[in-house]
This record gives C-alpha cells, sequence and structure tokens, in this order.
C-alpha cells in the first residue's frame, strides 16, 4: 500500500477523519529523543554529517524522500549508538536511510545505484541491507512515519477557510516552513503535531496578517493542543525560518520592482494553483531556494548559521 | 531468534508454518510466523517494507492481533529470512465452536459470546477500513480467541496486499472459499470493503449454527450454495450483475426464508446479517454502521 507523508494511516486518497484520534495518540511513538539522549553531542554532530549527505544524495528526488530519509535518521540515532568519527559509517547510514525512504514513497530502486555511482564509492548490496535491517529493528519497523505533514490537512480544516486557492497557499508556505525546520535540531523535541500548528500559524502570519489572531485561536483551542508547547515551539520555529520570511519579502519586493518573469510566474504559480499539491509546494521550495542563493551568493554570507549553510550546499552540488 | 523456544507447530498459515514459542527471557508466548519475504538483490523488498510497516500501525488496536517484533535469521545461504512475531492467543474461532458442536457436551454457542465476538470483530473490520485495508481473507481460522477472557482478534492481515490471495495455500491445501463474497466469486476486478463484510455476515451465521454457511468446495459451488438460499440474483437487485466477467445463466431459485437458515439467531441478529449479506455491495452494511445496529444495543460496551 502507498504511503503518504500527509495521509501516513490510510490508504485512501481522501482525508479519513475517523484516523485524526489515532494520529494523535500514535505521534509519540514516532519522535526522536536526541535532545534528550545521553549522547546528544554525538548525536548532533552525526546529524551535523549526515544531513548535508542526505540531501546531497538525493537531490532531484521528491523532495519528501530525504524529508522522510531524515526522520529516519534522527530516530535511528537516539535509539542506536554509533561508533564515533567513522565517515564511511554515516555514509551508509545516510543511504540506508534514503534507501528506506524511497523505498517506501514509490518503487525507485535505482536510487542508491544511482548515488553510487555518482558518489564513486560503493557498498555492497548485502551491507546496505545488514544496515536498512539494523535500522527497522531500532525503528520497530514504524516505518509510516507521522510526521508534521500528516496533520497540516487537520489544522486547515479547523481554520474554516472557504476559498480553496487560499487553503492552498497556506498549506503551501506551511509545508515549505515544515521542510526548512526539519534542521533544526532544538524542534526535535516538539510532537509532531505541535510542529505542524506551529508552521501553520506562521504562514498565516505571513499570508494573512488580518485573520492571523483567529486563526492562533482556532488552533491553539483544539483539544489535542498543548498552548505552551505550542507557544515555544512558535518561538523556535519564528527564529529557524527567519530568513525564509525574509525571502518572502524579497520575493515581494523583487515584483514589485523588478519584475523578472521567472519571480512573477513562480508566485503567481505559487499562491493561485490550483496544480497537485506536491507540484505547487516543489515549485515553492524552488523559488525560496533561488532567493536564497541568490541573497547568499551576493554578499551575505555571514547571516547564515549552519541550517542554511546545508543547503547552500546542496544547492551548490545539484 | 535464539530468543526464543520454539515449542510446538500451531497452524499453516497461508504463507507457511506458526509456531507457539516462548521468549527465553520474559517466559512471553508468541506466534512465530515465518514469511516469504526473502532479501533480494535490492535489500529488504519495498512490498515487505510497506506491508510489515502497514501490519505495524493496524495493530495497535486491541481488536487486531499484535505485532510484537519482526526477527530475521541467515537461511542456508546466507540470505536473511523475515519472522513476524505476534501476540500469542490459545485459539481460534474455528476450533472454539467446533468444541461446541463435537466433544462430549454439544450445545449452542451462548447468544451473549456470539454477540460479543461480533461486536469486536466488527471493530477489528472498522479499523482495517478505516485505515484504508481490506482483510480479504476473514474466515473463523483468522479470528483468534483467548477463551479465558473471551477475546476475539483479527489475524492474517496485510499480507494479502503484496501477495495476492493464493488458491493453494504453502501446504498445498485448497484456501476456503465459503467466505467469498460473490463479486469475487463472479470475477468482479473492482471490490471494496463489502467483501469483507460479506465474510464477517458468513462468520455470523456459522457462529450461530455451529457450521459454515455456504460450504462450497469450487467456486462454482461456492455461487451455488449462495444462490439456493439467497435466491439467484437479478439485475434490479444487483445492478451490474450480468455484466461481471465469470456470470453464467444460473438456475432461477428462490430466495429461501432467511431465518430459517439460522433458527437460533434472535430477530435483530437476522436483521443484521440479512443487511451483510446484501448482494449488491453498495448495499452491504458497514462495519461502522454495523456497530450501531441494534442487535448490539443489550451489550455491555464499557468492557471494550
Amino acid at each position: 500500500m502507498e504511503y503518504e507523508l500527509e495521509n501516513p494511516l490510510t490508504g485512501f486518497e481522501e482525508h479519513q477523519s475517523d484516523t485524526i484520534p489515532s494520529l494523535f495518540s500514535y505521534e509519540s511513538d514516532h519522535m526522536t529523543y536526541i535532545s534528550t539522549s545521553k549522547n546528544r553531542d554525538l548525536d548532533v554532530s552525526v546529524r551535523r554529517q549526515a544531513i548535508p549527505m542526505i540531501f546531497q544524495f538525493s537531490c532531484n528526488s521528491d523532495p519528501f524522500i530525504p524529508y522522510l530519509a531524515v526522520n529516519y535518521l534522527d530516530r535511528f540515532i537516539s535509539r542506536q549508538e554509533l561508533p564515533h568519527g567513522k565517515l564511511w559509517m554515516i555514509k551508509l547510514l545516510c543511504i540506508s536511510c534514503l534507501s528506506l525512504a524511497a523505498k517506501m514513497k514509490q518503487n525507485d530502486l535505482s536510487l542508491t545505484d544511482d548515488i553510487q555511482r555518482k558518489e564513486g564509492f560503493i557498498f555492497d548490496t548485502e551491507t546496505i541491507q545488514r544496515m536498512e535491517l539494523l535500522i527497522l529493528g531500532a525503528l520497530k519497523w514504524r516505518m509510516r512515519s507521522i510526521t508534521p505533514f500528516s496533520f497540516i490537512y487537520f489544522f486547515i480544516s479547523l481554520l474554516k477557510l472557504k476559498d480553496p486557492q487560499l487553503r492552498q497557499a497556506l498549506k503551501n508556505r506551511a509545508t515549505q516552513i515544515i521542510f526548512t525546520s526539519q534542521h533544526e535540531i532544538k524542534l526535535l523535541e516538539f510532537k509532531p503535531s505541535i510542529i505542524a500548528a506551529s508552521a501553520l500559524i506562521s504562514a498565516s502570519h505571513e499570508l494573512f496578517p488580518l485573520q492571523f489572531p483567529s486563526f492562533r485561536t482556532a488552533i491553539s483551542s483544539c483539544i489535542y493542543i498543548n498552548k505552551e508547547k505550542l507557544l515555544d515551539c512558535w518561538n523556535v520555529m519564528n527564529s529557524t525560518v527567519m530568513n525564509s520570511y525574509e525571502s518572502v519579502f524579497d520575493m515581494i519586493i523583487s515584483l514589485s520592482t523588478n519584475n523578472t518573469p521567472v519571480n512573477v510566474l513562480d508566485l503567481h504559480f505559487s499562491t493561485t494553483t490550483s496544480q497537485s499539491e506536491k507540484a505547487a509546494a516543489a515549485t515553492v521550495t524552488i523559488t525560496e531556494r533561488d532567493i536564497k542563493r541568490r541573497k547568499i551568493s551576493g554578499s551575505d554570507l555571514g547571516y547564515c548559521g549552519d541550517k542554511s549553510s546545508f543547503q547552500v550546499t546542496q544547492i551548490q552540488q545539484c | 531468534m535464539e530468543k526464543y523456544e520454539k515449542l510446538e507447530k500451531v497452524g499453516e498459515g497461508t504463507y507457511g508454518k506458526v509456531y507457539k514459542a516462548k521468549d527465553k527471557i520474559t517466559g512471553q508466548l508468541v506466534a512465530l510466523k515465518k514469511t516469504r519475504l526473502e532479501m533480494d538483490e535490492e535489500g529488504v523488498p519495498p512490498t515487505a517494507l510497506r506491508e510489515v510497516s502497514l501490519l505495524q500501525m493496524l495493530s495497535q488496536t486491541i481488536y487486531i492481533v499484535r505485532l510484537l517484533c519482526v526477527e530475521h535469521v541467515d537461511n542456508k545461504n546466507g540470505k536473511p529470512l523475515l519472522y513476524l512475531v505476534f501476540e500469542y492467543l490459545d485459539t481460534d474461532l474455528k476450533k472454539f465452536v467446533d468444541t461446541y458442536r463435537r466433544g462430549p457436551n454439544p450445545r449452542p454457542v451462548p447468544p451473549s459470546v456470539i454477540q460479543s465476538f461480533m461486536f469486536q470483530l466488527c471493530k477489528g473490520v472498522a479499523h482495517c477500513h478505516s485505515h484504508g485495508v481490506l482483510h480479504r481473507d476473514l474466515k473463523p481460522q483468522n479470528l483468534l480467541v483467548d477463551k479465558e477472557k473471551g477475546i476475539l482478534k483479527i489475524a492474517d492481515l496485510g499480507l494479502g496486499r503484496a501477495f495476492t490471495v493464493p488458491l493453494k495455500s504453502y501446504t498445498h491445501e485448497i484456501v476456503t472459499l465459503w467466505y467469498r463474497a460473490p463479486e469475487v466469486l463472479l470475477g468482479s476486478s473492482h471490490y471494496s470493503t463489502g467483501v469483507d463484510m460479506w465474510s464477517v455476515g458468513c462468520i455470523f451465521a456459522e457462529m450461530a449454527r455451529r457450521q459454515a454457511l455456504f460450504p462450497g468446495d469450487s467456486e462454482l459451488q461456492q455461487l451455488l450454495h449462495i444462490f439456493r438460499l439467497l435466491g439467484t440474483p437479478s439485475e434490479e437487485q444487483w445492478p451490474g450483475v450480468s455484466a461481471l466477467r465469470d456470470w453464467h445463466e444460473y438456475p432461477q431459485w428462490k430466495p429461501q426464508n432467511f431465518a430459517r437458515a439460522v433458527p437460533s439467531l434472535e430477530a435483530d441478529g437476522v436483521d443484521l446479517l440479512t443487511k451483510m449479506l446484501q448482494y449488491d455491495p453498495a448495499n452491504r452494511i458497514s462495519a461502522k454502521e454495523a456497530l450501531e445496529h441494534p442487535y448490539f444495543d443489550s451489550l455491555d460496551k464499557s468492557q471494550f
């Protein structure tokens, strides 16, 4: 059965309101515990090396595949000790996480071969398979990860937004924020639902400032949400996605002053498209990365923390 | 796998032997089910990955047999084989019903037990269906029972998707047709949750009768068993039936008095059963609706 991050509990295309309580009750099984683990420093350093590798290895693939691979990676390293300082081990881990993510998402079996060919290193099938089994065991085969994406539809439904285009715009922006904030280790301590709720609040703050207070109230008064956690998470997220905020301003400014056709098209696409959600989300990703690349390659490199430089590396190598 | 001590073979699952085993450290009894999910060139096969993670997700309710973990052992060629480790229940519904039919003291299955088991079965099926999963092979052998606690759980779930339900099992025992819905028997390519509800109906009747309702030994005989009791289906009753792939001209039987097939069942039960055994899958009651049926009004639901 297909697995969609936005709809992890069912094989149905449409969302099933029946499964909402299950989502909230299962999500704790899918948490990572890096920020509380004994080996925090080691975990953090493995993560710091591994995430750029995953993005580098997976360029041009469905953006949900590296996202899912990082999710497996985080859950794995918070449960399993890794030998210190072994770069090949981290590579093997990254390839195996990506391989598992690609298998869950689609039948693209050429991914690991492609990576190995491109990157010029070879792990034999048996080695990758052993690593896959190690990861599966540590994750108890809970591979249909419950991620923030799983909750987006539910929280948007609380907002009573009638216009499908506005709903789509909000969803696209929240999706982008979730992608961006995956790098932030401080966010790992929050439940996926809290991250989804924060991302939607942030997105509505940017896109619909007038309705923002009512949206925030609608989401924070949901019975499944712990308000304090939501506020904590939102604060962390705000600082994480500061770059993205600026990108949006950039985009608006570039629209009003310097109408480059690419940007007009992209912005139009990201706000009014009725195309498939995934395609739209991917477009927003590209638009923003584009802007970020321009900005960074200009003069502002010093502004970027670690997390953004991951993206820079990724863009340059893709 | 060294963790477990194999105690005895308890069955032949559709996909291989099932052993009762004991966790050497905790003493917990488990059911070990060998799968045919062999590793291939590409590592863990995507189908195995998706099916097992689906099973893992679905087994988070008490109405489904719990998947405790997945173990892998190397076979003779050094390839890992996957074993699924499930919670152990002492019997299944087939054996359970048999104890009432045979043995020194044949007697009906108590109506309260039938009602409670049906409720748990519908709960489990509703859980699967709300997650978009069809069981497709519900039968008494696949429903595990804890006699002492009066618990019934659905087993053998999930793997049906990756490996289409075979006609012969691993042991070459013919896979039973008795619970198969008419649309499947007639070769419909699009079937849905109704196929499970048909099976649930057959199981319901079987508990009340202590013997199978439609014991066919071939696909044709299976259809004829159904038609003899429910009448040969017509286009009015089931629009599109005569266009199904394996439809032929059949003898025209009239529907029999249904309550006579399940004489021990009370009127509400007969009504629910009738709604489960509707010819047109679109008219068949859903598991969720069944839970609301008056048949269950007298059940103490607080225990679930």
